[in-house]
This record gives C-alpha cells, sequence and structure tokens, in this order.
C-alpha cells in the first residue's frame, strides 16, 4: 500500500501537517484549532450540512465547510475572523427561530446541549429575526426513545447513525423547506416502526433534546452526573458501557466510545434493558416458613441452607450456575461436588471447542462476504448483527444466512436458506457469490453444531477447498450466553437439558445461581418436567437478583447483585478479557455472587 | 453620598412569573450598593399607575395581552435604556408555549375545561386585557438596548449587566455569562 501524501497547510497562522484525503477540520482537530460544529460526529461520514464550521480559503470568495471540504495543500486557511462570526451567528439564530428550543423544559438541558453550547460560544443574547413558533408534534410511543420534533436542527447525526452504525435506515428526512421532519420508517412512529430496533444509539448522537430517553428523562444534568466504564453482560460480545450515575441510581447508559469491542455502539439490552426496564428486584433473603416465603436475615437463611446441606449426601447434592458469572468465581464453583451450568439448545459443543476469535469485530467491519451459520444475532447479540448490518448495506458485503429458523437479518441476505432443504443446485450458487470474496467471514452458533449444521459447515469447506470460492474465510465462534465459554473452560459443564441433568442422580439439595439473569432463572422451568423435579428435591436454593417463578418455588432465596454492582471480569467471544466496575453499592442486602459461595461452603 | 444625580429605574412585569424579579432581589445585600447609585421609581411591588420618565427600563415577561404591549410601548417612550430581562422578555419562553394551539381552544382549556371547573365562563369584561394572538418576545415590538437571557437570570448576571450600563459600558456575553435556563 501507498502510504498517502503529506501535505501542509496554514490555519490561522499555524503550520499544520496531515495526509492528502483528509478533510480542513480533521487536521484543525488534529492541532488543536477549534472549529465549531454541530452536524458532525467523528464516527459518521461527513454531512456539510449545518454551515457551522465554515472556513475560508486564502484566496478564494467562497466559505467552504471544513468537515466535508478536502484540506488543500500548501494553502492558507481562516478558521475565525468577522465575516464567520457573523455567518455562524446568523445560522444559529435561524436554527433558534426555526422550532421551539426552549431551554428551561428541555430534556436536554443538561448542559450538554451543543445548540446551546453554541449559542453561548457565540455570545447569542437574543436573536434578531422572529420566533416562528410551529406546532410540531411530540412522539413518544417508543418503548425507551422518544422524538421532539420541536427541538429538532436536522442535523442528520440520527439519520446518519441509523444507517451507519446500526444499519436499519429506520429514520430518514422527508418533506422540504420548513416542514422537512425526521420521519419514522417513512411516516410510522417509534411504538409503530418495524424496522427500529431500540439501539438508542439516535439519542446519543442528537445534538439537542429531540431523541431523548424516556427513563433519563429530567433524572438531573449528565454533567453533574460520575461517570463509571463497565462491561455489558448480557451477552457474549462484551460491549463497553459508560454509565452515568447521581445518587447511586443509573440517570443513563451510554455505549463507550474507547471500547475496541463494540466502538461506542449498544443494542437495546445493554442499552436499555438492564436499567429503564422494571423488573423485581429481590432486595433480602427468603425462607419458606409454613409454605410462604418470608424475609429472613442473612445468618438465618445460612442457618438453613447449610442445616439442608448437611443432610444431603454428597451425591444427592448439585449446584446450578448461570452463565453470568464472572471469571473469578469459576475457582469458588470448583469447590462444590456436581456443578452444572445452564447453556442455550446445542450451546455445549461450541463451550467444548472453546474457539475464541480475537478481533472478531474489526474482521466483521472489514468483511466482503458474511456466512451467518446457526447464529441469531438478531436476536442474541445485537451490537454483532449491527456490525454485520452495517458491513453489508454501507460497505457493501455480501451475506449468506445459513439456518433453521427465520431472523431479521434475512432481508439484507444474498443468499438465505433454510438448511433443513438444500439442493445440490443451490451449493452451486453459493460458491458463485463466494468466488470474489477476497476477505470472508464465517460466524457459527450453537445450532451450527447439530448434524443438520454440521453437513452445512462441511459443504462451505469443500466450496472454499476447491477454489471455487475466495481465500479460506475467517472463522468466529458466537456463543449465546454471555461467559459461557470461560466458565466452561474452567471445567464447569455445560448443561442444555436441566431435566436429564437433575433426573441423572435423585437429589435432595439443589443451589440455583441465576445471578442477575434478567429472567430470573424462569426459563429453566419452560423445560418439560423440570417443575415437577425440582418439586421432589427437599431444598432448592435460589440465588437471584429478581423475582420469578423459580424464586417463588424455592425454599431459600438469596439476593445476588447486578451488573452495575458486581466486580470481576468475563472474557468475551474474542477473548478479551473486560473489566466489570462496581458502580453503584449493592442494593438491599444483595451479596456478590462468589461471595454467597463461599458463605454456603463454611 | 456622591452628588452625582441618581440614575433613575423603572422595571415592569409583563407576561412572566415574576421569578425574573425574585432574582433580581435575590441581590441581597448589592441592593444596598445599587441603590447608592440608582433610584426605583417605579416596579411591580409599588403602586405607580403611570410610569414616570426615567433613564432605565427593565422588562420581565413576554407581551401576551393589549396591555402588556401598552405598558411595554409606554415604558419604551419614557425611558432611555430599555433592558429585556429573562427568556419570557427575550424569546417568549414558557408563555409562548400557547402560540402552538388555537387562541380559542387555549382560553376554553383554562376556564371551561379545567378540571376543577365547574360551570366554566371565557371573561368577557371590558377591563379584563384582550390576549394577543400569539405571545410574542419584547423586541418584536419596540428597540431593545440590552439583553438578560436566563430563567431567572442569576442574581450576579443581572448585577453584571447593571455595573456596566451603569458603568457606561455594554455587557459583554460569552460562554461564562450566558445562561438560557
Amino acid at each position: 500500500m501507498i502510504a498517502p501524501k503529506k501535505i501542509t497547510l496554514t490555519i490561522d497562522g499555524h503550520k499544520c501537517e496531515g495526509q492528502d484525503g483528509q478533510t480542513i477540520l480533521q487536521i484543525a482537530q488534529a492541532n488543536g484549532i477549534s472549529i465549531p460544529t454541530l452536524c458532525y460526529l467523528k464516527h459518521l461520514s461527513p454531512w456539510g450540512g449545518c454551515r457551522m464550521c465554515i472556513v475560508q480559503i486564502a484566496g478564494s470568495p467562497k466559505v467552504v465547510p471544513a468537515c466535508s471540504t478536502p484540506a488543500p495543500d500548501g494553502k492558507e486557511i481562516i478558521t475565525n475572523n468577522e465575516t464567520l462570526q457573523k455567518l455562524r451567528r446568523s445560522t444559529l439564530e435561524l436554527l433558534f427561530s426555526e422550532r421551539n428550543h426552549i431551554c428551561p423544559f428541555c430534556v436536554m438541558n443538561k448542559g450538554d446541549c451543543e445548540l446551546q453550547q453554541q449559542g453561548y460560544r457565540h455570545g447569542i443574547d437574543a436573536i434578531s429575526i422572529p420566533y416562528l413558533y410551529p406546532a410540531w408534534p411530540v412522539d413518544v410511543s417508543g418503548k425507551y426513545l422518544a422524538l421532539d420534533h420541536n427541538r429538532c436542527i436536522l442535523c442528520t447525526r440520527c439519520v446518519r447513525t441509523c444507517e451507519e452504525m446500526e444499519g436499519t435506515h429506520t429514520l430518514d428526512v422527508s418533506n422540504r423547506g420548513a416542514k422537512n421532519r425526521v420521519v419514522v420508517d417513512l411516516g410510522a412512529t417509534f411504538g409503530t416502526s418495524d424496522s427500529c430496533t431500540s439501539c438508542g444509539a439516535c439519542v446519543a448522537a442528537c445534538p439537542t433534546g429531540a431523541l431523548f430517553d424516556k427513563a433519563a428523562a429530567f433524572r438531573g444534568k449528565l454533567g453533574t452526573c460520575q461517570t463509571v466504564r463497565t462491561t455489558c453482560t448480557e451477552c457474549p460480545v462484551g460491549c463497553g458501557l459508560l454509565v452515568y450515575t447521581k445518587e447511586n441510581r443509573i440517570v443513563e447508559v451510554f455505549g463507550d466510545f474507547d471500547s475496541p469491542v463494540n466502538q461506542g455502539h449498544l443494542c437495546v439490552r445493554g442499552r436499555y434493558e438492564t436499567w429503564a426496564e422494571p423488573r423485581r428486584r429481590i432486595l433480602q433473603p427468603l425462607v419458606r416458613n409454613h409454605g410462604k416465603l418470608e424475609p429472613a436475615t442473612w445468618d438465618e437463611a445460612l442457618k438453613v441452607v447449610r442445616q439442608a446441606a448437611k443432610k444431603a449426601k454428597p451425591a444427592q447434592k448439585a449446584l446450578l450456575v448461570s452463565p453470568r458469572l464472572s471469571n473469578e468465581t469459576v475457582a469458588t464453583l470448583k469447590k462444590f461436588e456436581r456443578i452444572g451450568m445452564f447453556v442455550a439448545r446445542n450451546e455445549a459443543a461450541l463451550c467444548a471447542n472453546n474457539d475464541r476469535s480475537p478481533d472478531a469485530m474489526a474482521k466483521l467491519h472489514d468483511a466482503d462476504a458474511i456466512i451467518v451459520l446457526g447464529a441469531q444475532p438478531s436476536r442474541a447479540q445485537g451490537v454483532v448483527a449491527a456490525k454485520i448490518r452495517t458491513t453489508v448495506r454501507v460497505r457493501k458485503a455480501k451475506l449468506l444466512i445459513f439456518h433453521t429458523r427465520k431472523s431479521d437479518l434475512d432481508p439484507y441476505a444474498t443468499i438465505c436458506a433454510n438448511v433443513v432443504s438444500l439442493e445440490r443446485k443451490f451449493w452451486g450458487r453459493v460458491a458463485d457469490a463466494l468466488r470474489d470474496a477476497k476477505r470472508p467471514v464465517l460466524i457459527y452458533g450453537p445450532e451450527a453444531m447439530t448434524p443438520i449444521g454440521v453437513s452445512v459447515l462441511e459443504r462451505l469447506v469443500k466450496i472454499f477447498e476447491a477454489k471455487t470460492a475466495g481465500p479460506a474465510p475467517a472463522l468466529i465462534a458466537l456463543p449465546t450466553s454471555p461467559n459461557s465459554l470461560t466458565l466452561a473452560a474452567g471445567g464447569i459443564e455445560p448443561i442444555e437439558e436441566v431435566g436429564p441433568w437433575l433426573d441423572a442422580k435423585p437429589l435432595k439439595f439443589l443451589h440455583i445461581v441465576a445471578s442477575d439473569e434478567p429472567d430470573g432463572g424462569d426459563r429453566l422451568l419452560d423445560e418439560r418436567y423440570v417443575w415437577a423435579l425440582l418439586e421432589e428435591i427437599d431444598c432448592v436454593l435460589v440465588q437471584a437478583a429478581y423475582r420469578s417463578r423459580l424464586t417463588d418455588l424455592a425454599k431459600v432465596v438469596l439476593p445476588a447483585t447486578i451488573w452495575c454492582e458486581k466486580k470481576g471480569a468475563i472474557t468475551n467471544f474474542e477473548g478479551r478479557e473486560l473489566p466489570l466496575q462496581a458502580i453503584l453499592p449493592p442494593r438491599g442486602e444483595a451479596r456478590q455472587d462468589g461471595e454467597i459461595l463461599e458463605a454456603i461452603l463454611k | 453620598m456622591s452628588d452625582k444625580p441618581k440614575v433613575k429605574v423603572a422595571t415592569v412585569w409583563l407576561g412572566g412569573c415574576s421569578g425574573c424579579h425574585m432574582s433580581f432581589l435575590d441581590l441581597d445585600e448589592r441592593l444596598v450598593e445599587l441603590v447608592k447609585l440608582v433610584d426605583i421609581t417605579a416596579s411591580p411591588i409599588t403602586d405607580v399607575k403611570e410610569i414616570p420618565n426615567v433613564d432605565v427600563g427593565i422588562v420581565e415577561g413576554a407581551v401576551c395581552n393589549d396591555e402588556n404591549e401598552h405598558v411595554l410601548r409606554t415604558l419604551r417612550a419614557r425611558c432611555k435604556v430599555l433592558i429585556a430581562l429573562g427568556d419570557c422578555a427575550i424569546t417568549g419562553n414558557i408563555p409562548a408555549l400557547r402560540n402552538q394551539f388555537k387562541l380559542e381552544d387555549v382560553v376554553a382549556r383554562g376556564f371551561v375545561e379545567t378540571e376543577s371547573t365547574q360551570v366554566g365562563d371565557i371573561p368577557t369584561a371590558p377591563v379584563v386585557p384582550t390576549l394577543l394572538k400569539r405571545v410574542r418576545p419584547i423586541q418584536e415590538f419596540v428597540k431593545v438596548d440590552a439583553h438578560i437571557p436566563g430563567c431567572p437570570p442569576d442574581a450576579d448576571t443581572i448585577w453584571y449587566v447593571l455595573t456596566e450600563l451603569l458603568a457606561g459600558r455594554m455587557p459583554k456575553w460569552t460562554e461564562k455569562n450566558l445562561s438560557y435556563d
């Protein structure tokens, strides 16, 4: 590759170096020269729509937007003079007058509204043109986010984010002139939108209060919040989170742009479900007395647990844990006699392989052909799905999906196959599609481990070996459960079907660690006979953060901490060890999972 | 006491919540300093029927009805320097929220449809000021010489503007002293 040509230009009298192809704004920012912007965001394609970043190139009578003008070699750039100030001020006055930008009752009145900041920066105490006071609707029909057109400046940061980060293109703009507005699905609302995934990236990108998180509205100025970085434990991707807290409460959760995994992007689970969803938290130990669960102290509850454990022989005891426990708990878990970890269907084989895929997200970003086999990223790993969609839509990669079930990614696929019925002719089409692929990537999930999945995998291997396709694909194993690979590698047996495992040996004491599973481990009861089997066990101890049918049938319930209270680390599907920060003190009497396990061992 | 004649000031309260006047009173002990330099001739707490001729007029609130407009125009005619105090006077702010609706609907909501109203009646007596079709900031009616944004403006900001004007300078607005809330 040829190194890009170096260029030199003078910005406001400073000699600045950069590379050919960089914009004036990029070079100015790299050299510490601040140019006001509104529609520009570093990670999005430049738009040049707001005209705040206008600059002058010496010798030219025109003003140009710095964000979308390639830096001219050897030229002199002026970023600030009276003309530019006047023009920027006029632009701001037009923006302020066009809609109802009334700061005192805006959700974004948190000191971080960029329109407000630009008003301050340009010394606007009043505007010289009449206000229009238009009547714009507010769409609060979305589950987590809302759109207030009164606050919109049409910078299209949300539109570009939706296209370039989530890849769904739910948002766009319609109409002309003063009627120009952001639309959801060509005129639907967030509540009725088919394509919106509620990833909330548009809210994070919005410079004003036009798009906002309902749960965070009027909860305090972000500028006065503490910010902590941690890792999302909802799936094996391990996205970086930037959590805003105030007085031991979570105010808002955003993606961490410094995270090498998600680079600022999140899915609905990490962005909202962990904090903007009402869940029934367990705040103190509960012990069943005369058929009713009653509050107890930790000492009382542990006493009941130890007595019940003592009554059972070692062979009659078992520990069943959630795959979202931290790496640190492995050592403690190994001290127990019989341990199992409940994982998704077909995930055990994936755990046995323990394939980590270093830099998987980067490979997906650069791929020109993506094969998805037996994985459902749009359901289980939203940020991977977003990466696939953007690679397909924005960077024009091919997408081949092999699955027994439908997926939200299907409409984006070049080839989408139901793996149950594949004809010989079909494989010719697959080979054709992959022929020109230079950077193919194969993502395989739990379903790839089924006999059908394996047969598809063999056919794909044959296609690549036969050189009718491009170079061998980079393989990415995509488990469903958050930390299942690490726990399995530590020696915890993955269990796909809990019933047979429970039935293998008659149990008298069963300890289930549901930890902060959003459903409180409820899904275990969806399996046939499990409920009946649990009812036969003398003592079922459930260690969980949230109430569920499972905790309702337990003899003892111990309160566990949730994601924002946990300490330790998890290892994601790429093999990165990612830290979990205890952002808040445990609520009520909740304790760390490892701590509870150690206490029971005593 | 200095021999210099005191600057005469009048303040009026149009369509606003009086928060800006409260913020003005928040000058606290600086009010003592201020009255050494100025005479506050008329204000919402003085029972003055006619605004006298003054040097400085200070206006809180937006123009919502014909009486607001009359008071504003009178003050403008009788003062040398007119200051818009607070967001309502400058942008319309909260009172201007009603601009998104029809005036009949707003009046009906306020006097007839409120949950606590048994039998509603829209006042029509001639002494009741007539509402303007749209609430407007004061600079759309008269020339304004200085603006103090904020909802309400900080006492410190008010002090800064007043002391600058008394010193014969125009206040300078930067990121440090501007606030729209």
